[in-house]
């Protein structure tokens, strides 16, 4: 009996020991890891992890440092950029990663014109070696944004041994960074395995696991039955405040660079009344949507560009409906001619959350008793057509950056084309000049006065209504260290340890 | 007619059929709202990068242009690619319906033991405990919505007693080199006895939800059959005879009432392996249920198509086999 104790105990132990990896659950999927065709979010962190491109992030910032350039020079005022390349960087079946690599991989991402290609596309002209490690790319206009764009995993040297220059890959990628992909079932779980090739830090521990699954509510069940030691993305908020109660795992609060706004058709009567689309904008109450729904996980956001980057400024006005019926009244509405609106959702692509939302949006609207608003919804691909038919006057959107950088939180939304993408019809050439001149210089202090101006004329015309930003959050076990949720949302696995 | 020439009518009719099915499924879905590639872009790229994209793959031409298109490609087996993910639709299928044909089978064994045992019984004991109990437990699983009897098996034997994991087909801890797909089968094969019992494991909470659920209908069908053969002559004259009553019961009153019954378990079980979509996504269960219901959020034509098609290929493949088997079970029934 003895002996079977001593034995018992001794593998015991040695489970415990054993166990070099890390679970990880998620409600997220991977669509592709393809760098030329992945643009979802997962798909992205998954890619963040076993790959690296020119430049990355300082851990914990949203500041750019070199990577697999050393250094980079800007020529031609804004218009020519070239990269020296490092030389110890290789694939994990040895292959080097040089300006030959770099060259192949930008034209293939731009020729196969895969979803995130565009980014590329939209602002590369050519590409040219002009030695082994030395790459220059050569822009159709000045874009200063052009290094946040680098660190999107579009721009991510492939392998040219694996990835095929006239197809998309859809199998395991060919490693550069610190993880490489051990086995991938795909929707049922990735393992990701420490890549002995690559040039950096080892990841702190060797193994991760990531497991997927279909709800938030078998997540968090998995995290609380001990299946998974980290649930990242989505958990309910409601969810993640029950488990703020509990001793044996820790809730983690990070920003986010999402953003949440209305989006307001200007061309659609009656909301090209510009006094109608500021009423509204009085009118919102953003405290209590982030009070009620979200249950304090969310900030207030009065501009489009959010809190934290450089440049932003608080534009929109606090609540105040007396502004908003002196507004109205000047339009032509009162008590005994009230203003009806429609106001749309989405039930699923924001999460579960969304029609209270928009409950909390119609009272708010109608506490002015001028206001009357239904509430319509629509699943999202056909929400998707009805705003680009211009079919909805006023309605729920969100936005996450394909690269941090101001640019990306108003050229998308106040250029002509990109209104128009968004459903709002908003056109100034005014504004798109001051867009275009920002996008010319190099440094963040020469280009604040511009985007200022920008966020100044957005709260004037308000095509949008900025509403709230998001909070990134994450549950995991105590024993389980390292976890940050960065302001550029990427999620490192390699710096994931277990005590 | 003979039963052989019986089964080639039946796949020969099963051909327009499909096209039907297929024709009716490609055109609804051309002409609701929305399309693949504004709901991966819409709301994120310029719009003539979108316009870009659907030319590309041929989203603007005339749909019965496309029709015939997608046609020509099915006919020599090619059912295209995903929008959503680039792949071989094919390929995904395959990947998810072992998934599917596993948990099916799992929990069509369960719904099928109850259903004859307590049925048959219940029937030989018409009106006792046994007979109401069996009829209070039908109505109620007739009744529980199938996701929330999984939430609270989730609950009650994954959180609070920890007897089971809530979700998912395998631990994470655990490797299995995949073959066939079918876990139980991939783990016997490879002798990996430490799989075969995980896989086993995550099997019971979504296998029992679902075998229970659909239990109930087997259960009244084959008690109300039952009740009815027993009160038959024949079945008075082989007590008359003396033949034990348990006898009786299985060998004559159950096997006669069972020909209505076998086709509607066919049905049912053609019906499940088309995707137990509710017990799939509460489970995180990566089958072609959850499978179809990701597709049409995001508006995958050729993957939706796919899966019609392949569901209805089941559909036929199976009733054609019930009906066999009916022949088989009653020589009355010719074709």
């Amino acid at each position: 009996m003895r002996k079977f104790l001593v034995f018992l105990i001794v593998v015991l132990a040695l489970m415990v020991l054993a166990k070099d990896f890390i679970v990880v659950g998620t409600t997220d999927k991977i669509r592709s890891l393809d760098p030329a065709r992945c643009y979802d979010y997962f798909s992205s962190n998954i890619l963040q992890n076993v790959m690296v491109g020119l430049v990355d992030y300082k851990i914990g910032t949203s500041i750019l440092k070199p990577m697999l350039a050393e250094s980079w020079d800007v020529l031609d005022g804004g218009k020519t950029y070239v990269f020296h390349l490092r030389k110890d960087a290789v694939f994990e079946d040895g292959t080097p990663i040089d300006a030959h690599v770099f060259k192949y991989s930008f034209d293939r991402a731009i020729k196969l014109n895969g979803d995130p290609a565009f980014l590329l596309s939209d602002v590369v002209e050519k590409t040219e070696v002009v030695d082994d490690y030395t790459f220059k790319v050569t822009l159709k206009y000045p874009f200063s944004a052009f290094i946040s764009v680098l660190g999107y995993t579009v721009a991510y040297p492939v392998n040219p041994k694996v990835y095929p220059e006239n197809e998309f890959y859809e199998d395991v990628p060919s490693a550069s960074g610190p993880y490489k992909v051990k086995e991938w079932i795909r929707d049922v779980r990735i393992v990701l395995e420490e890549n002995p090739k690559f040039f950096g830090e080892k990841p702190k521990t060797k193994v991760i696991i990531i497991n997927f699954y279909e709800s938030a509510a078998t997540l968090r069940l998995a995290l609380e039955t001990g299946e998974i030691d980290v649930a990242y993305r989505h958990l309910d908020p409601r969810d993640i405040i029950d488990l703020k109660g509990r001793e044996d795992i820790v809730v983690y609060e990070g920003a986010s660079p999402q953003i949440r706004y209305l989006v307001i058709n200007v061309t659609q009567k009656p909301f090209d009344d510009k006094r109608v689309r500021k009423a509204i904008a009085y009118a919102v109450d953003r405290k209590r949507i982030i009070e009620d729904v979200f249950v304090g996980l969310a900030k207030p956001l009065y501009s489009l560009i959010p809190e934290g980057m450089w440049s932003h400024k608080n534009v929109f006005p606090e609540r105040d409906l007396e502004k908003a019926r002196e507004l109205l009244k000047e339009a032509g509405y009162d008590e005994n001619h009230p203003l009806t609106i429609d106001l749309w959702y989405t039930p699923t692509h924001y999460g579960t959350t969304e029609a209270d939302v928009a409950q909390i949006l119609k009272e708010s609207l109608e506490e002015t008793g001028v206001i009357k608003v239904t509430i319509k919804y629509a699943e999202w691909s056909t929400y998707i057509d009805y705003f680009l038919e211009g079919a909805m006057g006023l309605f729920l959107l969100g936005w996450y950056p394909d690269y941090l950088d101001p640019d990306d939180y108003v050229w998308p939304f106040l250029s002509e084309s990109g209104a128009k993408s968004l459903g709002s019809f908003y056109s100034s050439k005014f504004v798109e000049e001051l867009m275009i001149k920002a996008r010319g210089f190099t440094g963040e202090s020469a280009r604040i006065p511009f985007y200022e101006k920008v966020q100044n004329i957005l709260a004037e015309d308000v095509p949008y209504i900025p509403l709230w930003q998001g909070v990134a959050t994450c549950a995991a076990k105590k024993s389980v260290k390292g976890i940050l949720l960065e302001p550029t949302q990427i999620f490192r696995y390699y710096i994931l340890y277990e005590e | 007619m003979s039963l052989k020439a019986y089964i080639i009518t039946r796949i020969i009719l099963a051909i327009p059929m499909m096209l039907i099915l297929l024709s009716l499924i490609f055109f609804i879905l051309r002409i609701i709202p929305g399309d693949p590639v504004k709901a991966i872009l819409g709301g994120k790229a310029p719009i003539e990068v979108i316009e870009r994209k659907r030319h590309e793959l041929g989203l603007d031409k005339p749909i019965p242009i496309q029709f015939v298109e997608y046609l020509g490609k099915l006919m020599k087996g090619d059912m295209g690619k995903s929008t959503l993910t680039g792949r071989p639709v094919w390929d995904e299928l395959m990947e998810r319906f072992p998934a599917t044909v596993e948990l099916t089978l799992f929990g069509f064994s369960i719904a099928v033991l109850i259903g004859v045992f307590w049925g048959a019984e219940a029937a030989r004991k018409k009106d006792k405990t046994m007979d109401v109990s069996a009829r209070v437990f039908a109505m109620l699983m007739y009744a529980i919505p199938i996701f929330w009897l999984g939430l609270m098996f989730q609950f009650l034997f994954g959180m609070i007693l920890r007897w089971f994991p809530v979700g998912g087909r395998i631990s994470a801890a655990v490797s299995l080199k995949p073959i066939t797909g079918l876990y139980i089968l991939d783990s016997l094969i490879q002798g990996n006895w430490t799989a075969l019992k995980d896989v086993l494991w995550h099997l019971v909470l979504p296998g029992t939800t679902l075998g229970l659920v659909i239990s109930s209908i087997f259960l009244r069908m084959i008690r109300n059959n039952t009740v009815l053969m027993l009160s038959q002559d024949f079945v008075k004259a082989a007590k008359a005879r003396g033949i034990k009553e348990k006898v009786v019961l299985y060998r004559h009153a159950l096997k006669n009432a069972f020909v209505p019954i076998l086709t509607m378990m066919g049905l049912q079980l053609a019906l499940l392996l088309a995707g137990a979509v509710l017990t799939e996504t509460t489970f995180s269960w990566p089958g072609l249920g959850s499978y179809l219901i990701m597709k049409i959020r995001y508006r995958d034509f050729p993957a939706i198509q796919g899966t019609v098609v392949f569901f209805a290929f089941i559909v036929i493949v199976i009733s054609i086999l019930v009906d066999i088997i009916n022949a088989l079970v009653d020589p009355r029934v010719r074709y």
